[in-house]
């Protein structure tokens, strides 16, 4: 008798609970604007380092239309998609939202949590197609956020330690790699290179490889069906990275990321090849450091024999379709678009600006952007290859880490990506 | 009765409740945090089919096993070793217990850290200090060399752990009554024979504890592993765990990421649970009484 109560006690609290908590019930209601009165835009966003530099960027622009109030209100990085997913669904969400570039965008355009933009923010049409890639859905190949910033990817130099060894920017692979014998022979790690964190090497592979398998064609020929990731100038590309191993710290397959960036940071590695991002932080780290940047020129056996640059957009600004005030939300964006936003981003954040005719100060960026404009290059796993589940970028991190180790060779290490990628890519006709 | 109603509510809401719902969350498709369709047994099709997850959760099984069975001979043999010395010795036993207990109080993804920066090739003291005295080809790239990853990992483990299986093995030895130990010695019985006939068998109720205290532990390990080699688990995966890749599946998986990992967790969940219970029976059988 006593364990049948028990049990019944037990099971009525059981599914207060879960009554309680099911998930599923919407939460809030919709709030009204008054059209015609004062509007507070909500910007949301992932970066809660930038908050400073948002408020100074929107100042400019609420200056110029009165009555307008712009808030970026940001949230913790690692949470923000999921916040961002449930807050697009319900009117208490953003007016406007930063936005993930490439696979990360699709879900968001295609729940038809977005408006698209094509028709409404004529300045797009100044943007290059690839950059507008970055913000375009799979689906319907529209439109649907203004790209705020391009990262490129470069190998980061120690200028002290080049002019200290007598070395130059080299223009073709030879140069570049007697440089960094020249280097070991001294006594300095030529290449900060890092393994233990293995989503580091798809970078390290496009910008060592990026020539080797020509970058935009191939990517195109992929996008189209007609290339893959198994085709022989993309596997000769991983071979092409994988010689510039004996530059490496003898023990790299144990260097995590902090440590080579330690490394660089310190002087005691003459380069480090990584996205744009990492300049500030080594600038930080010690401001004494003499930074520049230059590509891998054309590899041994290069299908393309410009010094490509790799670079991707970081995310974009798009509207809500659930925003109350769709129109100042259009306005907000479309000034987004322009070169006073682009150059006080910029300014303000130390980043790459995708607005045409931007250039940034300071002269590391401004070597980037201007490299990048002549020969871009695209991180094909990451941006093009990894919408679906498992994505190219993941499947490489790893395999290329395998390919590190002897585990296995470079095709095999394709044939896996392609294996993975297969399971859900559709060629676009 | 009405004692229990309390903690039953608790323990509902806290346990019973989330493992509900990740059962019913694995049955059904999602977008995002929008629940989709009833799928049935698809979310668990899909991770027990679709490559690459399909051979990663074999690996990571694997090394799952390969850990328990590691930390079972290193940990828990030398706890059992050092608690025999202690025993034996009865000075200073305290003092040690405490010593060998102390990284209790320290989270394993400081522990993780910690030992990261010991290990560093480039930075860390350990290869340092081998280079020093001479031992150059000693020094190793210790979490980045596949084979040697996952034994560093169960070393670093046992650190922390040790004092689990001493604690537990130094009170059963304490409870063994001294009569039985003199009588054996009176009928002739060397050391050897003394352990293995009279005090290991009397040990079996605390060997059972500690073995599924370890499985558990194993299995279930995530921290150390993602401080030491991050969520893939370093170079080659040699590290991948099964709570590693549960990790990778529900951030950074697909739109269908709270599917999926629902699916991976419950898996876990039998597994660990059908296991211990297993042990639990196993080793009981092998228990004898006073």
């Amino acid at each position: 008798m006593g364990t049948r109560w028990t049990k019944a006690a037990a099971m009525a609290v059981l599914l207060g609970v879960v009554a309680a908590c099911s998930p599923g019930t919407a939460g809030g209601s919709g709030s009204t604007e008054d059209q015609g009165g004062p509007v507070t835009l909500k910007v949301w966003g992932w970066r809660q380092e930038d908050v400073a530099a948002y408020k100074k960027i929107f100042k400019l622009y609420e200056d110029k239309h009165p009555g307008v109030t712009v808030e970026y209100v940001p949230y913790k990085n690692t949470e923000y998609d999921t916040i961002l997913k449930t807050g697009l669904t319900g009117t208490n969400g953003p007016d406007v939202a930063q936005l993930r570039s490439y696979g990360l965008l699709q879900p968001l355009a295609a729940a038809g949590s977005l408006v698209e933009l094509d028709s409404t923010v004529p300045e797009l049409k100044e943007f290059s197609s690839d950059v507008l890639d970055g913000a375009r859905s799979d689906r319907d190949q529209k439109v649907y956020g203004v790209p705020f910033a391009i990262q490129t990817m470069h190998v980061i130099y120690n200028k002290d330690i080049y002019a200290k060894h007598g070395l130059s920017v080299p223009t073709t692979w030879a140069e570049m790699t007697a440089g960094f014998d020249k280097l070991k022979a001294a006594g300095v790690v030529p290449v900060a290179a890092t393994v233990t964190d293995t989503w580091m090497l798809p970078i390290q592979q496009e910008i060592f490889g990026a020539t080797r398998y020509g970058g935009i064609e191939q990517r195109d020929r992929m996008l189209r069906g007609e290339g893959k990731f198994t085709d022989e100038a993309w596997v000769a590309s991983i071979g092409t990275w994988l010689s510039t191993k004996p530059y490496w710290e003898p023990q790299a397959t144990g260097v995590g990321y902090d440590d080579a960036k330690a490394q660089f940071a310190s002087g005691k590695a003459a380069t480090f090849p990584g996205g744009v991002w990492e300049v500030a932080g080594f600038k930080t780290a010690n401001p004494q450091l003499n930074i520049g940047v230059f590509n891998a020129p054309p590899a041994p056996d290069a299908v393309s024999q410009k010094t490509l640059v790799p670079g991707f957009v970081d995310g974009s600004f798009g509207v809500s379709s659930k925003t109350s005030n769709q129109a100042a939300a259009l306005e907000l964006v479309r000034w987004m678009a322009g070169a006073e936003f682009g150059q006080a981003f910029t300014d303000e954040l130390q980043q790459i600006s995708p607005v045409p005719g931007v250039t940034p100060k300071g002269e590391v960026l401004a070597q980037a952007v201007k490299d990048y404009a002549a020969n871009p290059s695209p991180y094909l796993t990451y941006a093009y290859f990894s919408a679906g589940t498992p994505g190219a970028w993941d499947l490489a991190s790893k395999e290329l880490s395998n390919a590190v180790l002897g585990k296995v060779t470079p095709a095999q290490a394709a044939a896996s990506i392609q294996r993975g990628v297969d399971q859900w890519f559709k060629p676009k006709s | 009765m009405a004692f229990c109603l309390p903690g039953a509510g608790l323990y509902s809401a806290m346990v019973i409740y989330p493992l509900l719902t990740a059962l019913v969350y694995g049955f059904f498709a999602w977008e995002g945090t929008t629940r989709g369709p009833f799928v049935g047994v698809g979310n668990y099709l899909e991770v027990l089919t679709r490559y690459p997850i399909s051979s990663e959760l074999g690996a990571a099984l694997l090394h799952n096993v390969l850990f328990f069975v590691g930390t079972m001979a290193i940990q828990n043999t030398i706890g059992l070793g050092l608690a025999l010395i202690l025993h034996r010795n009865p000075r200073g036993k305290r003092f040690f217990q405490t010593l060998f207990s102390m990284p209790f109080l320290i989270s394993p993804l400081i522990v993780g850290y910690l030992w990261s920066l010991l290990l560093s090739p480039t930075f860390g003291p350990v290869n340092a200090a081998l280079k020093a005295v001479s031992l150059e080809s000693w020094a190793q790239p210790w979490l980045g060399e596949p084979d040697l990853a996952l034994p560093v990992l169960i070393l670093v483990n046992a650190w922390q752990w040790i004092g689990g299986p001493l604690l537990i093995f130094g009170a059963a030895l304490g409870g063994i009554p001294q009569s039985l130990e003199e009588a054996a010695q009176i009928d002739g019985a060397r050391p050897w024979t003394l352990f293995w006939r009279i005090r290991f068998p009397l040990l079996m109720p605390a060997v059972g504890v500690i073995t599924v205290l370890t499985f558990i532990g194993c299995f279930n390990v995530f921290d150390l592993v993602y401080a030491l080699g991050g969520t893939s688990g370093g170079p080659g995966g040699s590290m991948d765990v099964l709570g590693l890749l549960y990790y990778r599946t529900a951030f950074r998986g697909g739109s269908n990421a709270i599917g999926e990992s629902s699916a991976v967790a419950m898996l876990m969940f039998v597994l660990i649970f059908g296991v211990a219970l297993l042990l639990e029976r196993l080793l009981r059988r092998r228990e004898v009484q006073l």
